[in-house]
């Protein structure tokens, strides 16, 4: 006990740690805001949508207000929706790996399976009796 | 929150007594009880002594859990009650739920049902898993409102509009005819923390919001209340399965609807069947849509079978989708049945040429004592020091199984004198009540002529 060298691997083993466990919140924090987003983007859609296609509309983007046709401002808003999911999925892409390196460091077991191909739905109906 | 009827209470009063867990022989074995570095502690998780043997099982477990290496075949031999079966269940309980762990004694090979290959097929797909995952994007969250409208003509689709919302965020989806229909059936209500699965449009019902808990006075007895969800309103959700190779055969070989009251299910199930279904999982293998998890096999009294089944053994090992082995024998040098040639274990020389032997030794004095104190504590029995080490004089001298057995025959004895603690006089009572082996075949050979049937013995059964 109290051995300066013993302490000092055990800091940085849990250094290591803390710093894998920042990175997965910081994604998961990621995937929320992108969440939000996509949805506010659907729901501007949607509103759109409603309205007649050749009135002009004000579409805001980050300072600028834009006014548009709202055809073109459905496909502008269409194209982000796009974006966003695509940023959604590789963000859970990149969740996997770091959760696996957590595992490891907390000497865990590794989550057997999740690397898997997902089953199509009609695979998935063959053995549905015994999932 | 919501009231209890009285009658509901009574209700769950006898369902719980309904549950008693029977308590088996093997029942207080958590585990192998070894540490890190693979040494087997004297007491740990259920398992006294045996260090050899629990050393060489744990060998065996890493080399199980790394999954890369199958068909291999481990016989564990000894006297009777020296721990084979307690180092099987060790083992067992030590893999877990996610390896596939199928127990046959060697008889239930033998039934009118199916032939031994039949079997002996069906216990080996049983002990080989399957790995599957599936997907789904599902949105979760808590129902803020639920707007329908119905249109003002009468005959056009109702519209409506549903708020959801998690701890993070909430938003709002505009409803097409089938939402709206499904909505109504699952009757859902603001408060209801709901899931819709995206791809088929089914809602399922969680549960209703903490936060609306205190809405009503009275809610019915299947209320149940769950938290608002976090995170994203769009989550996918990812299932691991682990089916089994027997299982898979089984809903592919089952003859559909009344046909097969007349046909007779004989319980067979066709080679054809069985070699469909390795090409499908050896596809889905290909396609990284599948892992095989190989699994433990343990056949107790493995000198129960013959040598038809043996020479299925030995071709069954070398598969490369065969599970590992795990045999157990207290049989000496043996007659092989089916045929007139004695071997050790009963077992032909070419598969235990296969197999990695762990022997078992009798168990000492302190060890029969330790472990006869956590079968005291496994079938809530007290017991007093002194009827302990009686006990334990007993186990000694006729054995282990006897002393265990006369555990819970004492405890009964004990009870009906309305004492608290099993003493000597109780052990002393079941002790002359119960004969063990010894006694009874001494009290065979002085009363034999009284017995119906009687005929001399010619040998005595090799146990050693």
């Amino acid at each position: 006990m109290g051995d300066p060298v013993e302490a000092g691997r055990v800091l940085s083993h849990l250094a290591e740690i803390e710093v894998v466990a920042e990175e997965i919140l910081s994604t998961r924090r990621e995937i929320i805001d992108m969440d939000r987003q996509r949805n506010k983007t659907r729901e501007a859609i949607r509103a759109l949508q409603n309205q007649k296609k050749e009135d002009k509309v004000w579409l805001c983007n980050g300072n600028m207000f834009l006014k548009v046709e709202n055809a073109k401002a459905v496909k502008m808003l269409s194209k982000d929706f796009e974006a966003l999911d695509t940023e959604v999925s590789s963000s859970r892409a990149r969740l996997k790996p770091q959760v696996k390196k957590l595992r490891d460091l907390e000497m865990k077991d590794e989550l057997k399976g999740f690397g898997l191909v997902a089953l199509t739905p009609e695979e998935r109906k063959s053995v549905e009796n015994l999932l | 929150m919501g009231h209890v009827m009285p009658s509901a209470e009574k209700v769950q009063e006898i369902r719980e007594v309904t549950r008693i867990e029977r308590i088996g022989a093997h029942s207080h074995i958590r585990g192998l009880g070894l540490d890190d570095a693979l040494e087997a502690r004297q007491v740990s998780q259920g398992m006294v002594g045996q260090i050899k043997a629990r050393k060489a099982a744990g060998v065996i477990l890493e080399i199980i859990k790394d999954g890369k290496i199958a068909g291999r075949g481990i016989l564990i031999a000894g006297q009777p009650g020296t721990g084979k079966t307690a180092i099987a269940m060790g083992m067992a309980q030590a893999l877990g739920t996610d390896t596939p762990f199928t127990s046959i004694a060697g008889s239930e090979i033998f039934s009118l049902e199916m032939s031994k290959t039949e079997a002996l097929t069906q216990a080996f797909r049983k002990s080989i898993g399957v790995r599957i995952k599936e997907e789904t994007e599902i949105i979760e969250g808590e129902i803020v409102e639920v707007q329908i409208d119905r249109p003002a003509t009468g005959t056009g689709a109702k519209v409506g509009k549903l708020t959801l919302k998690t701890t993070e965020m909430e938003t709002i989806y505009q409803l097409g005819q089938k939402m709206i229909e499904s909505l109504t059936k699952e009757k859902a209500q603001a408060g209801d923390i709901v899931t819709i699965d995206k791809a088929t449009g089914k809602i399922t019902k969680l549960g209703r919001s903490f936060t609306r808990a205190r809405d009503y006075d009275a809610m019915g007895a299947q209320t149940k209340f769950v938290q608002c969800p976090e995170g994203e309103l769009q989550k996918r959700k990812e299932v691991v399965h682990t089916v089994t190779l027997h299982e898979i055969d089984v809903i592919n070989s089952r003859t559909q609807g009344f046909l097969a009251l007349f046909s007779g299910d004989t319980g067979e199930i066709k080679s054809e069947v069985r070699e469909q279904i390795n090409s499908k999982v050896a596809e889905w293998r290909e396609e990284g849509k599948a892992e095989i998890v190989p699994g433990v096999l343990f056949i107790d009294e493995v000198h129960m079978l013959d040598i038809e089944c043996f020479s299925f053994l030995n071709r069954a090992l070398e598969s490369d989708m065969a599970p590992i082995l795990i045999m157990a024998t207290n049989r000496g040098i043996t007659r092989i049945r089916g045929t007139q040639y004695t071997s050790p274990h009963g077992i032909p020389i070419d598969l235990l040429d296969r197999l990695v032997i762990i022997s078992t030794s009798p168990y000492e004095e302190k060890e029969i004592k330790q472990i006869l104190r956590i079968r005291c504590e496994e079938e809530d029995v007290e017991m007093n020091d002194d009827a302990l080490t009686v006990l334990t004089r007993i186990g000694m001298e006729t054995s282990l199984r006897y002393a265990i057995q006369l555990i819970t025959a004492s405890s009964l004895v004990c009870r009906k004198r309305k004492g608290t603690e099993v003493d000597v006089e109780d052990i002393k009572r079941v002790y002359s009540l119960f004969l063990d082996e010894s006694r009874s075949t001494q009290f065979l050979k002085e009363y034999q002529q009284e017995f119906m049937f009687n005929e001399m013995v010619p040998d005595e059964m090799e146990t050693s």
